[in-house]
């Protein structure tokens, strides 16, 4: 349902997006992980159509972003990061007018409209302007503006940002319905844990390049069945250093307050890590064993942690 | 096309849901036309009259006939004559009451049957503008006009006056002051009396009504009702640009050349929803026949939108909504002032009202103003018309691919 081959987006001398490909069939969530700045959201763009690419071919739902734009729009949903709703309309309104846009009319677009409000859980509120909602029940709104339609693709540009957890876990209901559908979901976050849990496939962006991808298994493999060490306390770097430079391990991130590190079977070496870092004179505060995870993976393969 | 009729009901929604934005356009036009047409002396149904304080030192009987012929029928019907003392003359010219103070000198009378050098003393009211200059037109035509008398009838004018104070004329029998002006009449009657020949203006005029300084104002009023219309959406690019809105719909299927059109016909809604009932208002207080209210609508909703044109293009060319709004004011308002919007063109200097017809709100304003005051009928105002139309959907096109690259970068 997409497919994105060598896209590219140069603003100057600035490159944001490099050589970026993946695909995504049909009922299928795929995760584009990234910190802020990484390049996910003008990915995105391109995609939707804001954005002219620089070099580079989209594909949407079959039809060519470039050749046959129109078809390949009408689609795509689209739920932008920012809110992008009429505060002054009501929520039955703003989803009538976005059905509208792509389509609809009728009854059918009334029926539509009635059936999104449910599921957003704005029925009782449909009449009221979202100037007077809560910003979970606008994010709700503004996820609704991209389904009204039933595009076959949706786009989710960091949709829980600045969502409370009871919003969060609406939305994320939504998106495994819209999985269940069929739709083919994009879906770009910088939280590990959405990642993880909602996404089958994954692509992980940093500096405008894809830097890994695959299933979840897939990219915890690239650990090659390490487990993840993590120390919090008071180090001296060099000390750490050389301490840990015989134990066997991988450091992933090494600070005054913080060490990272991954090793095979990490519960059973755990004692003679601590036994090392502590005789460079150390004060361990915590200790924590973990298997890999997304973001473990991301300080691993760009060297700093996602949400830095 | 379907789709621009949805975006014009959703745009007339939103300002539905914003009355006081909706009503505040109303009424600021109508508050600002009716400062202005107090100010600049309107008293509504009224003909500008000017009051003219006169203070009289000469006293004599070419003074008397200044005065008298200040007080005729028609000219009485412009100014008001008030004879004060010289001090309260200055005294109410200095506190602004009074249009003008004339003060005719001692021995004026007499200087001017002599044809000695001599003046009237005209001191006017700096703030205001139209009664000040009916005074002085007023006065420099009757001292032309007792310039000709002079030179016919110079030696019969100084006879009378040196008659006044005797029982008869001085120096010369009545028979032969009367034939010496019966020959000059004569002599003259060809140049005076001309054979019957004369103009008749034909053009229909409304009856019982005069054109007046507030009527001349109206129009002005209503094209300032279109031009907040008309500012107030054109900064929906910037709101819908901010509201991530403009954004769904560039990724949307529909043409980004719609967004500009659904804005045009929203701008049209719009100025019939604000100056509608301004216009109302002033059909009822005018008493202008009702025939001409749809006409007069029409043709302010299909030219008026000219100015959001321009205001959407200098919005899409700014850096930011505030720098559009800067812009704008700092461009429109002198456009309205000159346009004819605030004062009407017939009270401006000229070169002033001859800006207004190359002003966008002008081209809109005295076609209408012409309408209303029936100066000629609807043909004569939409003859016009499709100027200022494809003038606005030039700017639409213009302003439809600038906001485009500003928006696809």
């Amino acid at each position: 349902m997409i497919e994105v081959r060598g896209l590219q987006k140069s603003y100057g001398d600035l490159v944001a997006v490099d050589r970026v490909s993946f695909s995504a069939g049909t009922g299928t969530i795929f995760g584009l992980l990234g910190p802020n700045g990484a390049g996910k959201s003008t990915t995105i763009s391109c995609l939707s159509g804001l954005l002219k690419p620089t070099a580079g071919s989209i594909t949407v739902g079959g039809f060519d972003m470039t050749t046959d734009a129109v078809k390949a729009k009408a689609s795509l949903g689209i739920v932008p990061q920012e809110l992008a709703i009429y505060e002054d309309l009501s929520a039955r309104d703003n989803l009538t007018f976005w059905g509208a846009a792509y389509g609809l009319k009728g009854d059918g677009l009334k029926t539509r409209v009635e059936h999104v409000l449910n599921r957003i859980g704005l029925t009782d509120r449909a009449g009221d302007l979202p100037k007077e909602y809560s910003g979970g029940m606008k994010r709700r709104l503004n996820f609704g503006c991209g389904l009204v339609h039933e595009p076959g693709v949706l786009l989710l540009d960091e949709p829980t940002v600045g969502v409370d957890p009871q919003s969060r876990e609406h939305l994320f209901d939504l998106v495994r319905e819209e999985k269940a559908k069929g739709t083919c979901v994009l879906y770009t976050t910088h939280y590990m844990e959405e990642a993880e849990k909602l996404c089958d496939d994954l692509a992980i962006i940093d500096h405008g390049r894809i830097i890994a991808s695959g299933t979840l298994k897939e990219l915890q493999a690239e650990f090659g069945g390490n487990d993840i060490i993590q120390l919090s306390g008071s180090f001296d770097p060099p000390s750490v250093e050389k301490a840990v430079a015989n134990l066997n391990g991988e450091v992933l991130s090494l600070g005054t307050d913080v060490l990272m590190m991954a090793m095979k079977d990490g519960a059973r070496n755990l004692p003679a890590v601590l036994q090392q870092i502590s005789a460079t004179g150390a004060n361990i505060h915590d200790t924590r064993l973990a298997e890999p995870n997304l973001e473990s993976l991301f300080l691993k393969l760009t060297g700093k942690e996602l949400r830095a | 096309m379907r789709f621009i009729f949805v975006t014009v009901v959703k745009e007339l929604k939103r300002r539905f849901n914003d009355p006081g934005g909706l009503i505040s356009a109303i009424m600021i036009p109508f508050a600002v036309g009716f400062l202005m047409a107090s100010v600049m002396g309107g008293n509504g149904g009224g003909a500008i009259k000017a009051t003219l304080l006169v203070t009289d030192l000469d006293d004599s009987f070419i003074s008397q006939g200044i005065l008298s012929a200040l007080g005729q029928d028609q000219v009485a019907e412009m100014i008001l004559l008030e004879k004060v003392s010289q001090d309260e003359g200055d005294r109410r010219i200095n506190k602004g009451e009074g249009s003008g103070h004339l003060l005719i000198p001692e021995g004026f009378g007499e200087a001017w049957l002599e044809r000695e050098e001599v003046a009237l003393q005209l001191t006017v009211n700096p703030s205001q503008n139209i009664s000040p200059r009916l005074i002085r037109e007023m006065l420099e035509s009757l001292l032309d006009l007792g310039d000709y008398l002079h030179k016919v009838f110079g030696t019969e004018l100084k006879i009378i006056s040196q008659s006044l104070d005797s029982d008869g004329l001085v120096g010369i029998s009545t028979a032969d002051f009367s034939s010496n002006i019966t020959d000059k009449v004569t002599g003259i009657s060809g140049l005076v009396f001309p054979p019957v020949m004369e103009v008749e203006d034909v053009t229909p005029q409304p009856e019982g009504r005069s054109i007046n300084m507030a009527l001349l104002m109206f129009p002005g009023i209503l094209v300032m009702a279109a031009f907040f219309a008309a500012n107030g959406q054109s900064t929906n690019f910037w709101t819908e640009k901010e509201n991530g809105t403009l954004g769904r719909w560039v990724a949307s299927p529909n043409a980004f050349s719609s967004f500009w059109i659904a804005q045009w016909f929203t701008a049209m809604f719009l100025t019939v929803l604000v100056a509608g009932p301004i216009m109302l208002m002033g059909f009822i207080y005018f008493d202008i026949s009702y025939q001409k209210f749809f006409t007069s609508l029409a043709w302010l909703a299909l030219t008026g939108p000219v100015l959001f044109a321009l205001l959407s293009l200098i919005q899409v060319l700014a850096p930011s909504r505030k720098a559009g709004g800067m812009i704008s004011t700092l461009i429109m308002f002198p456009l309205l002032m000159a346009g004819g919007s605030f004062f009407p063109t017939e009270t401006m200097p000229g070169f002033i009202s001859a800006i207004a017809e190359y002003t966008p709100n002008g081209r809109v304003l005295e076609p209408l103003k012409g309408y209303l005051v029936g100066e000629h009928g609807s043909s004569g105002m939409f003859s016009s018309l499709w100027i200022i139309m494809l003038a606005t959907l030039l700017l639409i096109l213009l302003t439809g691919r600038l906001s485009a690259r500003k928006v696809l970068t």
